[in-house]
């Protein structure tokens, strides 16, 4: 009886399980085909990361800026329910059929897209990519800036803030991100070279990207050095957790935070000056600059050092030295209380 | 320690009586003697760490690690293991918030016991899988772990909270007093009230001693007439409960709701509990031993900083302090030949 009502429960879920797969993957393929595939028009295919959320959304509405401005091309963004590599490359797979005339990628994970990628470039569909620097089935990879002229970015907005002198703490989201670690090397060089009177009190510090740990990482570091004036944060959680210690303090007039991170997160906090500034990349300007790389592919250019892709702070791109499809832009922004309400994600 | 009692060989019988006497069931002494060990370190290596602020840092850091290592006390003690604590506590914690948010609802009281009944919920997965189909606990808590969290960020939300309900958000700024430049929160007092009470449960009723009966011998248990059955379906309920109120106060404390928070956490709980000397094989355990397990890894956590210590080492140090604590416990099991503790209680009385 009970192996029975056993069997029966397993078949059930078995069952469920299917004609949950079978409605993802008719879902993601409908996003593309709703776009229109009139033959006059040229389809870019944004794939992002994850479906959903800020981040992407605000992608989302620079890619429909740019197809705008840009008729006769009609841009569609697409993405998993997750931020899995399995599903997107089953999206881009789907995707191949009906040949796009490009693909914009933020990867998941770079390494495990190249086989689908490499497919994509044999079906000669143009792919451009963002975050995946070192990818090779690509044409060009846009980074929105150098990692380590970032560093320096936020030291000058921390240096102008602390009034070039004093104690600041630099936190990580992991000593092993190194994207992270880049940042605090670049924002270490920057205050050597150019701010005399400013001292990083410690090595960079662990917040295990947790914006707890931020938290009692920062309490820790307001008792130990008194004197501390300034803190940058490398983790979108770390500001939000640095300034909450700063605000419950109450030494928001006395303590500088700059850290990347999203208004989202950390935007509250700009209002009593907790955070000063927040500092990143706008993704719908990323988005553009990927399309506007493609365009220029599209109609036979190619993507050189020093070109201008149209896109603010895509102006005069950078070619890496080490990775030839590997370019940079100067495309950080800053974010203070000011104009915080032209960033919604 | 004791090893240096037993080298003065001339009282060294009425001093091994006499520490057996102190030591507590549970090393509880030991442990109590490294924490103030340290403490003495930091005091000599950086006098100026050592201030009132320091230790409210600690209670705010420990809170957290408390709530939810009561739960996973309990079962500890009877022999199992729990890694789904984590996940439980941040869904109960997370979708709480986002239910009073679609409902545009608030209050300050009523969402921690929405966030219990949640945990309730989800620690009956745990209680059938462990009472109803004898999983292993470990195998079957890692399951409901990574399912939870699964559904939590599939269905519930992925999204970051930055701004919490009003009137609960009131609750994570609401001190009950000032150590030092630190508030201490007034969420200590339902932490240590529950702790207080677990511990009155575990030594002074019928449940309590059925649950170090099933840890020390399974077999026993039931011949003498325990259900394991159903005390094993309340063990993973209550811990559950217990899960989903540490989750909300994680919440309301960090004054964020992020679905991506507590799990990770875990080992440090679980070392807690285990320093605090809960064996892994079951049968032992208090509540004052996991409290202080609890304040040795915060204390730890929140004072290399303070010491100058460079990051890079951080993880090691830590990592070597739990070493040291549950290297204690373990040769003292080893020492005791897994004496059961209602003997050994008869023999300090004696």
């Amino acid at each position: 009886m009970m192996s029975t009502q056993r069997s029966v429960s397993l078949v059930a879920t078995i069952v469920a399980g299917g004609l949950l797969l079978t409605a993802c993957s008719g879902g993601s393929g409908d996003d593309v085909s709703d776009g229109g595939s009139d033959s006059s028009e040229v389809q870019i295919v944004n794939v992002v990361k994850l479906s959903g959320g800020d981040w992407f959304n605000r992608m989302e509405v620079g890619n429909q800026e740019w197809a705008a401005a840009n008729p006769g091309y009609v841009v569609t963004q697409t993405a998993g329910d997750d931020a899995s590599e399995e599903k997107q490359i089953a999206i881009i797979n789907d995707l191949l059929p009906q040949q796009p005339a490009a693909l914009t990628v933020v990867p998941n994970s770079p390494e495990s897209l190249e086989n689908v990628l490499s497919r994509a470039q044999e079906a000669g569909i143009v792919v451009i990519t963002h975050e995946a620097p070192g990818i090779e089935n690509a044409v060009a990879n846009i980074e929105a800036f150098d990692n380590a002229a970032y560093g320096g970015f936020q030291m000058d907005l921390l240096a102008q803030c602390m009034g070039e002198e004093g104690q600041y703490a630099h936190m990580v989201g992991s000593l092993t991100v190194a994207s992270h670690n880049v940042w605090a090397d670049g924002a270490l060089a920057q205050a050597e070279a150019a701010y005399p009177g400013i001292e990083r009190v410690t090595d960079a510090i662990s917040s295990d990207e947790d914006q707890e740990t931020a938290y009692q990482r920062a309490r820790e570091l307001l008792a130990t050095y008194p004197d501390i004036s300034g803190f940058i944060g490398a983790a979108s959680t770390d500001i939000a957790g640095i300034g909450r210690a700063v605000q419950e303090a109450g030494m928001q007039d006395d303590i500088c935070v700059v850290g990347t991170s999203t208004p989202s997160t950390a935007g509250a906090l700009l209002e009593d000056g907790s955070v000063d500034v927040i500092t990143g990349w706008d993704p719908a300007l990323a988005g553009e600059a990927m399309l506007a790389a493609s365009k220029i592919v599209l109609d036979g250019g190619e993507i050189v050092d020093g070109m201008d892709l149209g896109i603010p702070g895509y102006e005069s791109i950078t070619q890496d030295s080490a990775i030839p499809n590997n370019f940079f832009g100067a495309a950080w922004i800053q974010i203070t209380s000011e104009n915080v309400a032209d960033y919604p994600f | 320690m004791s090893t240096a009692v037993a080298d003065s060989s001339t009282v060294r019988d009425r001093m091994s009586a006499l520490w057996r006497r102190y030591r507590g069931e549970n090393n509880e002494t030991t442990l109590l003697l490294l924490i103030l060990a340290l403490v003495g370190v930091m005091a000599i290596v950086e006098p100026s760490a050592i201030t009132l602020g320091f230790f409210g840092d600690i209670i705010r850091s420990g809170i957290v690690t408390l709530a939810l290592a009561l739960g996973l006390l309990m079962i500890i003690i009877s022999g199992g293991m729990d890694v789904s604590f984590p996940a439980i506590a941040i869904f109960a914690g997370y979708a709480t918030i986002t239910l009073m948010q679609s409902l545009g609802v608030d209050g300050a009281v009523w969402p921690f016991v929405v966030a219990v009944a949640m945990g309730l919920l989800l620690g009956s997965l745990n209680a059938v899988l462990v009472a109803r189909y004898k999983m292993e606990t470990l195998i079957a808590t890692l399951g409901t772990q990574v399912i939870i969290r699964g559904v939590l960020i599939a269905f519930i939300g992925s999204v970051y909270i930055s701004v919490l309900p009003a009137q609960l958000d009131a609750v994570g700024a609401t001190s009950i007093m000032q150590l030092g430049g630190t508030q201490v929160n007034v969420l200590v007092i339902p932490v240590l009230v529950l702790a207080g009470a677990l511990a009155w449960v575990l030594r002074r009723t019928m449940f309590g001693r059925s649950i170090y009966a099933i840890g020390g011998d399974k077999e026993s248990a039931k011949r003498v007439g325990i259900s394991v059955k159903k005390v094993q379906v309340a063990i993973y309920l209550v811990a559950g409960a217990l899960a989903g109120f540490g989750g909300m106060v994680h919440v309301v404390l960090s004054r964020h709701a992020s679905p991506f928070e507590i799990v990770g956490t875990e080992l440090n709980v679980i070392a807690a509990v285990v320093i605090g000397g809960a064996l892994d094989s079951g049968g032992r355990g208090s509540v004052r031993g996991t409290i202080l397990g609890v304040v040795l890894i915060s204390l730890v956590q929140n004072s290399l900083i303070r010491l100058g210590v460079s990051s890079y080492w951080h993880v090691f140090v830590v990592g070597l302090v739990v070493l040291a604590g549950v290297a204690i416990q373990a040769r003292s099991a080893a020492a005791t030949h897994r004496r059961t503790r209602i003997l050994e209680r008869l023999e300090t009385a004696a």
